[in-house]
């Protein structure tokens, strides 16, 4: 009995100090996001936002926290919670530590997509039809990128069980897929061209209010789908073999993450270009954090990790103070690097597990 | 009790093998056998011959090519994934690394069948974990990365998995295979505890025909020709065992179960004496490749009592004595008898 007790003791503690991280999350969530709206080349105060939020005045302090720094913001969050989700499900269904969107060329799948409809369809596409059915062209253009390249690293892996080795070839597609679009660019007019370059330049900044849109429904789609496989993926972690000896009917699992995967990155790079370095790093940070291998809290702390990193790449890539403006990208690759040589470098006998 | 020998599994005729696209690979011929409730049940066989494809296919893990395949007395393909992890359990050979997972979280997985949408442990759950874990023994290591375990403690560790997992059928492929001998035999003990206390059928894989002999209630011998099935004694009896392996190099021994490898005869020789001492002597001259003989032979080597500890070998031409067996094995085998 008392064994029984020490028992429930221990799960509750466990229970209890995952709780308060979760908590502790949430607030450096809070923390940041305020942070990122007040930080930027013009540093508003605190009582300037209370002003604009509450005064109906037309002032700029207004016009620079709705229209710049709270969709940026916004996006920020968005793209955290998405491509780290979208990582883990990855690291997870591959059992592959070196996981990750961007590493594998589900980004590139997702360019390609988009060149697609920019480089192939779109040349007298007016900015209007752009704003309403071309998001969502752009978007689902990008989902099917994705998901193509997904089914193609999935068929690899089931090949080569080396991690390194799924790796590089993962790394010769996304530059086989660059070279398509090069080749699809030298062939384009002027004006497409212009268009899929400002669109790769991408970054959290330029969205309009209904690209955030379709982007908020699409992570949303995406967060749900990660939430229904929360258990499929506690049972991949065992591996294929065992996952349906204990009940999971595996093929209908892998669409389901597949699904969420590819949304979630393909949303992501439709919009903002491709990130890197965030969907295969955070997941890492994750487990270190919260030291379980269990998604019931993997994902929920995925999300709330992915989002802090995100906004602090953001506040960063802002420079506060300056009229400089840093590229999201090399902020989050500064950031997401070290933790993937970490993980490559960890303890020999920890080399091929995740 | 005939209650408890009822089939709780049985094949017909069912072919085992691999398709893809239009190509297929049957392995063996049609295969007939059973397995009654709570036996422990040894799968035997040469490498490669299809042992683990056959506990795949009796798993559920790999399509049956031809025949039929009923547990408890329904056929495997009416069964969805859910119903059938409830009946059938499994434990391959492949080690499982996964960083950050603790044995409970393991055997919590077992639990998969029985769990909501999110795969919540509730207060059921938890006991059943918890009684798994100590029924294997691993309660001190409950909190443990399942990667720090040893290979014996985490062979124990998917016991418990698939314990959790409350299927009446556990199917192992190899569970003693990196395993020394006291882990060993701590596993093959709880497999046939399991059998006895929870009526579990437990059908395993192994090369220790040995272990198989002296622990299985039924042996699956697979052959070229198909499922011989049966006690061991019986088997023994049928001499079933004779040709399972090249028997130009090993031969059977009958009696106890065992293989030796079988050299080259290189002469007879006689060895008189009694006990322990001799039958360690012949064991050395029979590995040096000689027969041992009662007579008819011109070499013979007397075992003097258990005290005075000499061993004294007497040919036509001369006589030696010796203080261990190594330095009498050495000298016969430089003077090369051959008698």
């Amino acid at each position: 009995m008392s064994r029984k007790k020490q028992q429930d003791f221990t799960l509750m503690h466990s229970q209890n100090k995952s709780g308060i991280i979760f908590s502790a999350l949430v607030l450096m969530l809070i923390l940041f996001f305020i942070l990122d709206l007040f930080l930027g080349s013009v540093t508003i105060r605190p009582g300037e936002i209370i002003k604009a939020v509450f005064n109906n005045s037309d002032d700029t302090t207004r016009t620079i926290l709705a229209q710049f720094r709270l969709p940026k913001a916004i996006t920020a969050l968005l793209v955290g919670v998405a491509l780290s989700i979208s990582g883990l499900q990855m690291q997870t269904l591959f059992r592959n530590p070196m996981a990750g969107p961007y590493v594998l060329g589900l980004s590139s799948g997702a360019s390609l997509g988009v060149a697609f409809v920019i480089l192939g369809f779109s040349a007298d596409l007016s900015p209007e039809s752009i704003k309403g059915f071309g998001n969502w062209a752009i978007a689902a253009a990008s989902w099917t990128g994705a998901g193509l390249v997904m089914l193609l690293v999935m068929m690899i892996s089931s090949r080569v069980k080396n991690i390194m080795t799924v790796l590089i070839l993962g790394i010769m597609l996304s530059s086989a897929i660059s070279a398509i679009v090069s080749i699809m660019q030298y062939f384009s007019n002027e004006t497409m061209l212009k268009a899929y370059i400002i669109w790769t330049m991408g970054s959290l900044g330029n969205l309009t209010a209904s690209q955030l849109n379709v982007m908020l429904f699409s992570v949303l789609i995406g967060v749900i789908l990660s939430l229904i496989s929360v258990k499929m993926l506690n049972a991949l972690l065992l591996g294929e073999d065992y996952a349906k000896s204990i009940g999971l009917e595996v093929r209908r699992s892998r669409f389901v993450i597949i699904a969420g995967t590819s949304i979630l990155a393909g949303t992501i790079t439709a919009f903002c270009g491709p990130i890197g370095f965030i969907g295969i790093a955070v997941p890492h940070l994750a487990r270190i954090i919260f030291r379980t291998s269990d998604h019931k809290i993997l994902i929920p702390g995925t999300i709330l990790a992915g989002a802090i990193v995100m906004l602090v790449s953001d506040i960063i890539s802002q420079m506060p103070g300056s009229d400089n403006v840093l590229p999201v990208n090399s902020v989050t690759a500064l950031i997401g690097i070290p933790v993937v040589v970490w993980v490559i470098l960890r303890d020999q006998k920890y080399r091929d597990i995740f | 009790m005939g209650d408890r020998i009822r089939n709780i599994l049985s094949f017909k005729n069912i072919e085992i093998g691999f398709t893809s696209g239009k190509f297929r690979h049957v392995l063996l011929p049609p295969l007939n056998g059973s397995a009654g409730n709570g036996e422990l049940i040894a799968v035997i066989g040469k490498n490669g011959i299809g042992k683990s494809t056959l506990l795949r296919t009796v798993a559920g893990l790999q399509a049956l090519l031809a025949g039929e395949l009923t547990i408890d007395s329904k056929n495997i393909k009416e069964y969805s994934r859910v119903q059938l992890s409830a009946k059938i359990g499994y434990i391959s050979t492949e080690i499982i690394k996964v960083s950050n997972m603790k044995v409970y979280d393991l055997v919590s997985l077992g639990r998969f069948p029985h769990t909501n949408w999110l795969g919540r442990i509730n207060a059921t759950d938890d006991n059943v974990i918890m009684e798994a874990i100590t029924k294997t023994g691993m309660l001190e290591f409950r909190d443990r990365p399942i990667t720090e375990l040893s290979d014996g403690e985490r062979q124990r560790a998917m016991v418990a998995m698939v314990l959790a997992q409350d299927a009446g059928i556990m199917v192992m492929d190899e569970p003693t295979a990196f395993l020394d001998i006291s882990s060993r035999f701590e596993i093959i003990q709880l497999m046939h505890e399991l059998t006895r206390s929870r009526n579990k059928t437990i059908i395993f894989s192994t090369h220790d025909l040995t272990m198989a002999l002296s622990q299985a209630d039924k042996i699956w011998l697979l052959k070229e020709q198909g499922v011989i099935e049966g006690a061991p004694e019986d088997l023994m009896l049928e001499g079933a065992f004779n040709t399972l392996f090249d028997d130009r190099k090993i031969q059977f021994n009958s009696n106890d179960g065992s293989f030796t490898i079988r050299n080259d005869e290189k002469g007879k020789i006689i060895v008189s004496g009694k006990g322990e001492k001799k039958y360690w002597t012949e064991k050395a001259l029979i590995r040096a490749g000689y027969a041992v003989v009662d007579s008819e032979s011109a070499v013979e080597i007397e075992i003097s009592g258990p005290g005075n500890s000499n061993w004294k070998c007497k040919t036509p031409a001369s006589s030696h004595e010796f203080d261990s067996i190594y330095e009498l094995v050495n000298w016969i085998r430089d003077n090369d008898f051959i008698s």
